[in-house]
């Protein structure tokens, strides 16, 4: 067991370094960049213990600035680097260890960061024609996560997508993915070995795991503008045995991982829906309470309609409503429940390229979030963390062949 | 149920009205090839000669930026030197665009070098060896003690894919390669450079350059017809679902007679 995925990380290894060979045919240039203002109310308690609505958030912030480098070494032979520089994230999260009676332990504390943040988003290698099987790639690095809509996300709505604002899947990690197209464009395919803890962790705050994440992902077209798909993802967290003394871990967790998605596109319309469910085992927990295993649900529909067709402005409409029901989760200090976000927004698309393509949007949204209790919460009005948002965001992005 | 009538008529009322202004519009939009850019501007200038309330508008870019506007749906017609990848009809699948090819005519990715240059024949291997930077002197092949300048395309261009995959064979073009955006500019920097070599679509070749034999083989109508000649094509027009309206008209006149009557006339093969 060990001996193969040994194996596995050799061959990573190896096909990361076949480009040092390769002289570039073509590099592009690319950024996105994100300027936001949030402005959020919510229901929390004053000094007298009563609750009133309290604005809670105002304020602007670069959400992410893309700046990618994409390299065609040969036509078959392509590689992408993308990092991604930001104001906002709490993600300098780092452990801070303690020795008491023999016994090293930590916990994570989170520290300020001046200036801005900065993470690799995408560092890969497209091997095309490497494997004999028509339209597939050999993709290894860090690189997107196909599972549900979070790989192709187009942020069309200033949310994220399911998967990835309820922290089912991360959505770039790295590994080594199998990419491929089924024939006449009926739909796509890919299968991946991943680290399964995301782009985001670093240092200190890297899960000690030995296990990859395997994941499975299809979608097909089988008529024009209606797409059906599925993923499936096996992850682990943490390792099951300590290395000191074989120690068992009671922090280990196994995932199971599953999206089903669905896209009507017809004219100006366009309506996502996707359902996920993470089924959650702690195996390692000894007195094989059941209800340390839990179920979190997800369901969530997207519509979207274009007016450009209709009126002079390139206009969207879009909406969302999702659900996210973590009620079967006990573990009380980390429950979250069940929360019903509904979104509604305009897009005005301005400053097109030469293929039309809008090198501008100006994105207006207003969420309201309801929550189940939420003994977590304990500021908010009867732990419910119920609050309504406001973002104004302006995109802008571009690509140039150096 | 009175609710759900209130929600569901404006909904299908505009798309009823969004399958309306596609049929009835008489503004047509092409994007893409450069290649097929002759063909598409001589033809849209006679359609519209005929057919004075249409006014259709052409622009370059290449096949990948004619791809990119149809599956953003922001043209009506994607013009196209080579089909369409699987990767791009799945993605325009996706988005609600079936994209439909009209083949509107037969060309012939064409070898041309300096008008000087005494050279008349080339391998298709000897093509290969250039461009891949092994042969760096006309001398290896008998012609003048000349380096020789390699003119390719860039990248988004669809000439430059099929290139790629008639004679490079997935092989990378040498480092101090040329890459040019449009046959015009080869056709500009061959002329100007004695030591030059570049590849066109054959209706741009004229009498600035010199076009060569490939395999003994020189690009004509029966040897782009019965495939003998190795670097033969069809360009192709992609509309979003089969053509309608002014559109169909329009793909119509360029495949009926007098449409492969400009075809010809721009220099490139019929397809009759």
């Amino acid at each position: 067991m060990k001996q193969w995925k040994l194996m596995l990380n050799l061959i990573c290894i190896g096909l990361l370094c076949i480009p040092i060979g390769l002289s570039s045919l073509e590099t592009k240039l690319s950024g996105e960049f994100w300027g936001r203002w949030i402005s959020e109310i919510a229901k929390r308690k004053d000094s007298d213990g009563n609750y009133e609505n309290k604005l809670v958030s105002n304020y602007f912030s670069l959400e992410r600035g893309y700046l990618g480098l994409e390299t065609k070494f040969s036509e078959q032979v392509k590689g992408r680097f993308t990092v991604d520089i930001f104001t906002t994230d709490k993600t300098h999260e780092y452990r801070e260890y303690s020795l008491a009676d023999s016994t090293l332990s930590y916990s994570t504390k989170s520290g300020s960061i001046d200036g801005a943040g900065l993470k690799i988003k995408y560092a890969y290698v497209d091997f095309g024609g490497l494997i004999p099987v028509k339209d597939m790639t050999l993709t290894a690095g860090m690189q997107k996560v196909y599972f549900g809509s979070i790989y192709d996300w187009s942020y069309t709505l200033i949310g994220k997508a399911p998967s990835d604002e309820h922290k089912v899947v991360s959505s770039s990690d790295l590994g080594i993915t199998l990419n491929g197209y089924l024939p006449s464009g009926f739909g796509e395919y890919q299968l991946g070995i991943y680290n399964g803890e995301g782009y985001k962790k670093v240092g200190a705050n890297l899960k000690e795991n030995t296990d990859f994440a395997y994941l499975g992902n299809l979608r097909v077209t089988p008529i024009t503008g209606f797409t059906i798909g599925g993923s499936y993802m096996i992850n682990t967290v943490e390792r099951d045995k300590k290395l000191d003394g074989e120690i068992i871990n009671s922090s280990y967790e196994e995932q199971k991982l599953t999206d089903i998605y669905t896209r009507l596109a017809y004219g100006p319309v366009d309506l996502t829906g996707e359902y996920i469910i993470k089924d959650v085992d702690f195996p390692d927990v000894k007195d094989i309470n059941k209800t340390q295993t839990y179920t979190a649900t997800g369901i969530s529909i997207f519509p979207c309609l274009n007016l450009k067709a209709f009126l002079p402005y390139n206009l969207q409409l879009v909406g969302c409503y999702d659900i996210w029901d973590e009620s079967d989760r006990v573990e009380t200090d980390k429950a979250r429940n069940k929360v019903t976000a509904s979104t509604i927004g305009v897009n005005y698309n301005f400053m097109p390229d030469e293929t039309d393509n809008p090198s501008m949007q100006l994105q207006l949204n207003y969420t309201a979030k309801k929550y189940d209790e939420d003994k977590s919460y304990s500021d908010y009005a009867d732990g419910k963390k119920d609050s309504s948002q406001i973002n104004l965001q302006l995109k802008w992005k571009f690509a140039n062949t150096l | 149920m009175t609710t759900k009538i209130h929600f569901v008529t404006p909904l299908l009322m505009m798309l009823f009205a969004f399958n309306l202004n596609a049929v009835t519009k008489n503004q047509i939009t092409c994007t893409g090839s450069t290649t097929v850019l002759p063909i598409a501007q001589a033809t849209a200038e006679a359609f519209m000669n005929s057919h004075p309330d249409i006014n259709i508008s052409i622009r370059g870019g290449g096949s990948g930026v004619g791809v990119a506007a149809l599956q953003n749906g922001t043209t009506d017609i994607c013009n196209s030197s080579r089909p369409l990848k699987s990767k791009e009809i799945s993605a325009a699948k996706a988005k609600g665009i079936n994209p439909v090819a009209y083949t509107i005519a037969n060309d012939a990715i064409s070898i041309i070098v300096h008008q000087g240059n005494p050279l008349k024949d080339i391998s298709i291997q000897q093509i290969k060896d250039i461009y891949t930077g092994k042969i760096k002197n006309w001398k290896v092949l008998g012609g003048p003690n000349l380096p020789i300048v390699v003119i390719s395309r860039d990248v988004s261009s669809g000439t430059y894919e099929v290139f790629n995959e008639k004679v490079l064979a997935g092989a990378k073009v040498e480092g101090s390669a040329q890459l040019l955006a449009s046959n015009n500019a080869v056709l500009s920097a061959v002329s100007n450079t004695p030591g030059a070599i570049g590849y066109v679509g054959l209706g741009y070749v004229n009498e600035s350059v010199k076009l060569i034999s490939v395999n003994k083989i020189i690009p004509s109508e029966t040897t782009v017809k019965n495939g003998s000649y190795m670097l033969s094509r069809k360009l192709y027009m992609y509309t979003n679902g089969k053509a309608k309206g002014e559109v169909a008209n329009y793909l119509g006149f360029i495949q009926s007679e007098r449409g492969q009557q400009i075809v010809q006339e721009q220099g490139f093969i019929n397809i009759r």
